[in-house]
């Protein structure tokens, strides 16, 4: 429950926003619900039960109680050597990056979408605090059969102030009918003052368009990082997520897959490297609604220091999805005897004509193997390196663009290293 | 170059090696033999440093060194090999990125400079001539779905590249047909200089036709109870274990 001082701050500022405005009833259900602990089943292990007694500056750089628009919700989308820049691609009009209310005036057909789409699943309290404080959401809409070679880069990026403050955020991405695009998004913070950053995403993949989405999470200490992701698939529609979590003081990732259509593909990769007081959960729902789909999901963990890592990874076969292919992989690695790792994979099958695989692993690095390394010269800190970069180079090595590829495995090995060399 | 005195190794409460002596000098090929269980892969744990097993009594001298207070890397470095009864899958590292980390360790312990890409490639190549083994199978990751005669014949790879002051193979024939084990006694041979040593473990005197031993040593239930000349082995052949044991017994 919120602490009273909390619900008085909030409450005003449902009163500021109107109480019966969309944004006003959604703060009215929050300040009913609080944030999570772990009495709610799907936040078990995950308490957000400080987050209740925290008050944080909840407008960071407005200036009146009244929330603006995606102005200070720190969509950076910036041009890179590597990368295609949004400029570049919005003077071929192929793409572009608008505001909401911009977008359904340019492209009237998507109110139609937007209305009918699948209600949210596990519509927990950090989703309706993100509806009440961010009102606009930012969009990236991809046009009709336009391919894009080179990856869209989105820098995410929350900063500090002095004071705890929470940064909300919503992006809605519109890959129009037969469209291929893939987006890179770095999550970065500045400064190391807690923040509580909670990021909405909602996908609309339509008929035959392929999309990959990928996450590098890398962020101060201080920070926790609550990310929604709702993807829609319409028919033949494919999409690749990659979900990279690297540094933060929590990491939430709420990726839910609604398979709207026949003959989707939908391939979950992950990989999270939580270290010395970190969290990290991943929460996936893959929910076939239609036949003819294939769902692939590999999650993979390497669990460092005192470490925290939650996988919990739902697949529903709805009856109408018969002729389902859905396979899911989490294996981890505690590569420190304090760290931990919570598993429940959870498969809930209405159709009967379906494939369906699943397995979760938690161990510790092999000993004989690391004493077969050693006996031939490599020492113990470079034979766990070794052995961990092998289990790490699985998901990583599905990733296409090789300068991210080689930043990524830079980056992970550094991290993998450093804490290797602490526990000798 | 290796002299162990008195060595004594228990797994738990459970003594396995009773008082083990034995000199191997330079130049050498010592065969250890003796049925199941009597201690030989142990002898050959606790010399590449297993931790498994704690010495308990005894010392093991090494090129002048107590072979005993080093970590298993460094015996490595120092010059021993130790060829596994059973290779161990290392998933997802090739043969060769494992020898690259593996030669360039050992060069950074001996304050060598570490090799290249370059020189790695025609060493590589000039070894694996010794075993007659595949490149496909070096970039396989290291002994995961090999077939047993693969196991062993990287094993023999392995030891080539190393290039060490004394070698132990443990029952590198164990599971071998007779083409396979011809190879390896061949690499081995190859391999074979006045200035290293072998020790061979083996159950049956099969190898011991292709590397012929200098000194056979029979272990049983932890010491050494009888040593002679490569006869000893032919002996064994034709004889079995029993009279070693009833003798002892
Ligand atoms: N890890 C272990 N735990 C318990 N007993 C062991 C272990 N390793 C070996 N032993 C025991 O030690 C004895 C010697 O084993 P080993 O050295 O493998 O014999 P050999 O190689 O001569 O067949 C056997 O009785 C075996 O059961
Ligand atoms: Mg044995």
């Amino acid at each position: 429950m919120l602490s009273a001082e909390l619900s008085t701050t909030l409450q005003d500022i449902a009163q500021t926003l109107g109480l019966e405005s969309d944004q006003g009833k959604a703060l009215s259900q929050f300040l009913a619900k609080g944030f999570p602990t772990s009495k709610w089943e799907e936040w078990k292990y995950t308490s957000l039960k400080d987050f209740n007694g925290i008050d944080r500056n909840w407008f960071p750089k407005g200036n009146s109680n009244l929330p603006v628009s995606a102005d200070w919700a720190e969509l950076i989308i910036r041009s890179s050597d590597a990368y295609l820049s949004i400029d570049k691609a919005s003077s071929n009009d192929g793409i572009e990056v608008l505001s909401f209310d911009e977008f359904v005036q340019k492209c009237p057909e998507f109110q139609m979408i937007w209305a009918n789409k699948n209600p949210i699943l596990d519509q927990n309290s950090l989703y309706d605090l993100n509806v009440a404080l961010c009102p606009q959401h930012t969009v990236i809409w991809i046009k009709k059969d336009v391919e894009i070679a080179q990856a869209i880069l989105h820098q995410y990026q929350v900063n500090s102030t002095e004071k705890a403050s929470s940064v909300q955020s919503r992006l809605l991405i519109y890959v129009e009918e037969g469209a291929k695009a893939s987006l890179i998004e770095q999550q970065t913070s500045t400064g190391s003052a807690d923040i509580l950053s909670n990021f909405v995403q909602e996908i609309f993949v339509s008929k035959g368009a392929q999309f990959t989405y990928l996450k590098d999470q890398d962020f101060q200490q201080g920070v926790s990082h609550i990310d929604h992701t709702f993807i829609y698939q319409a028919e033949g529609s494919q999409v690749d997520t990659f979900t990279f979590s690297l540094n933060a003081s929590l990491i939430r990732n709420n990726l839910h897959f609604y398979i709207d259509g026949p003959q989707v593909v939908s391939n979950l990769n992950g990989l999270y490297v939580p270290g010395e007081n970190q969290l990290m959960d991943s929460h996936t729902v893959v929910d076939h609604r239609m036949p003819h789909a294939e769902s692939n999901e590999l999650y993979k963990g390497v669990l460092m220091g005192n470490a925290t890592g939650v996988f919990n990874g739902k697949i529903f076969v709805r009856q109408d999805a018969q002729k389902t292919n859905a396979f899911q992989s989490c294996r981890n690695v505690l590569a420190s005897t304090r760290a931990t790792m919570n598993t429940k994979p959870q498969l809930e099958i209405w159709a009967d004509d379906v494939k369906c695989s699943h397995g979760t692993t938690t161990g510790q690095l092999n000993e004989e193997a690391l004493f077969y390394m050693r006996s031939r010269g490599i020492s113990l800190a470079a034979a766990r390196t070794l052995l961990l970069l092998a289990f790490v180079q699985e998901v990583i090595n599905k990733v296409e663009h090789p300068v991210l590829r080689e930043s990524l495995t830079e980056k992970i090995i550094a991290k993998i290293q450093q804490s290797v060399d602490l526990s000798n | 170059m290796l002299s162990i005195k008195n060595l004594h190794a228990s797994i738990g409460e459970k003594e396995i090696l009773r008082g083990i002596d034995l000199e191997v000098k330079a130049g050498e090929v010592h065969a250890i033999m003796g049925p199941n269980g009597s201690g030989k892969s142990t002898l050959a744990s606790v010399l590449a440093g297993r931790e498994d097993y704690e010495v308990t009594e005894g010392t093991v001298q090494f090129l002048g060194k107590d072979l005993l207070d080093l970590a298993p890397e460094a015996r490595a470095a120092e010059g021993i090999f130790l060829a596994f009864q059973y290779p161990v899958e290392i998933p997802g590292v090739s043969t060769t990125n494992f020898l690259k980390s593996a030669v360039n360790e050992i060069r950074k312990y001996r304050g060598e400079d570490p090799m290249d890409a370059v020189q790695f490639l025609k060493m590589f190549k000039e070894k694996m001539a010794y075993v007659n083994i595949d490149q496909s199978l070096l970039s396989r990751a290291l002994n995961e779905g090999f077939s047993g005669g693969e196991k062993k014949r990287n094993e023999i790879f392995q030891m080539a590249v190393l290039d060490p002051k004394l070698a132990i193979l443990d029952e590198t024939d164990s599971g071998l047909d007779i083409d396979a084990l011809r190879i390896v006694a061949e690499g081995v041979n190859k391999l074979k200089s006045p200035n290293n040593a072998t020790i061979v473990v083996t159950h049956y005197q099969r190898l011991l036709d292709y590397i012929v031993p200098d000194y056979v040593h029979v272990l049983y239930k932890g010491r050494i109870v009888k040593s002679g000349t490569k006869e000893l082995a032919l002996e064994l052949e034709e004889r079995g274990y029993d009279w070693i044991k009833s003798e002892v017994d």
